[in-house]
């Protein structure tokens, strides 16, 4: 099968190959992985108080559209708060990389690595608020 | 297409690999071109058509993923793409962290490493495919039971992509 040239530009030299302190509360790890051909997926966000994505980084095991997809998807996150970064869509990805139709699911792979980055971040910092509310009542 | 059906065999997970290929042997002999040199053109045909489902068929249900999925369509339940649940974090982290070693290995070209990674794999292959097919016993044809154990091929198709990517490593390392 043929990939884009984008596609094969971003699997060529993907941006943002790396790892994030997954333990740090200003980082939230996405982990998905696609039942259906085995690819698997990390993607981390690292937030400023600010609610700003400062860096981001992924780890991908896959074909060259789930590479593409998540290397992207990387390069979008930057400099985006965590609203706007909620708001990319995997047709975004799908029309920005050409994807054909069989590859679709990486870009759907790639949406829910950032969703589920997103509910880690938040949900780290929702327990972090819990424990100094509970500190200072105490 | 049923390829359980085009064979002549029940469908079921847990086959007998060595008489099924004797099955298929049968089956092509007697769709074979050579048979049919006095038949018509259209009967040819057919017979060629035959033959062409009974290979696709035999590729089918030899292979362990293939042959669930396969055995998922009859049972009306649709397997593939976006259609899977999302496995469990346990699991991919699992994936994930084998992942990550697997790559180490291939750029320190480390054989030992590749060996037992390969070897740990297979046998997270092997038992998960065990307890598909004790899924599939089980379910016999309940939709709802036999949905319950799609996760477990997923899985399957997880270890198995480790492997094949060892073996091209292995192909790599090798030439």
């Amino acid at each position: 099968m043929a990939y884009s040239a984008k596609v094969i530009e971003h699997a060529e030299n993907p941006r943002n190959v790396g790892t994030l302190d997954k333990n740090d509360p200003h980082v939230g790890t996405g982990l998905v992985g696609a039942p259906a051909c085995g690819d698997v997926m990390r993607l981390q966000i690292k937030v400023t108080d600010g609610g700003v994505i400062e860096d981001a980084k992924f780890k991908t095991f896959g074909c060259g559209s789930a590479i593409a997809s998540s290397s992207l998807a990387t390069e979008w996150l930057k400099g985006k708060t965590i609203d706007e970064a909620n708001e990319i869509r995997n047709v975004d990805i799908v029309q920005e990389l050409n994807l054909p139709p069989v590859k679709i699911h990486c870009s759907v792979l790639a949406e829910d690595a950032i969703k589920s980055a997103i509910a880690d971040y938040r949900h780290k910092q929702e327990s972090l608020q819990a424990v100094s509310k509970t500190a200072s009542r105490g | 297409m049923n390829p359980f059906a085009v064979l002549g065999i029940p469908p079921s997970y847990e086959l007998e690999l060595k008489a099924v290929e004797e099955k298929v042997r049968q089956l092509s002999r007697a769709l074979h071109p050579d048979k049919f040199i006095s038949a018509g053109a259209s009967e040819r045909r057919v017979a060629l058509g035959k033959a062409v489902e009974v290979n696709e068929a035999w590729r089918i249900v030899r292979n362990p993923i293939q042959r669930a999925e396969a055995l998922f369509a009859l049972g009306g339940v649709a397997v593939g793409e976006t259609r899977e649940p999302a496995p469990g974090q346990a699991f991919l982290f699992e994936v994930m962290e084998l992942r990550e070693e697997l790559a180490d290995a291939k750029s320190n070209r480390d054989a030992q490493t590749l060996k037992r990674l390969a070897s740990d794999v297979s046998r997270r292959l092997e038992s998960t495919e065990s307890a598909l097919a004790a899924g599939f016993r089980a379910a016999h044809d309940d939709s709802s039971r036999l949905a319950s154990i799609v996760p477990t091929l997923g899985q399957m198709r997880f270890w198995r992509r480790f492997l094949d990517e060892v073996s091209a490593i292995e192909d790599e390392m090798t030439n």
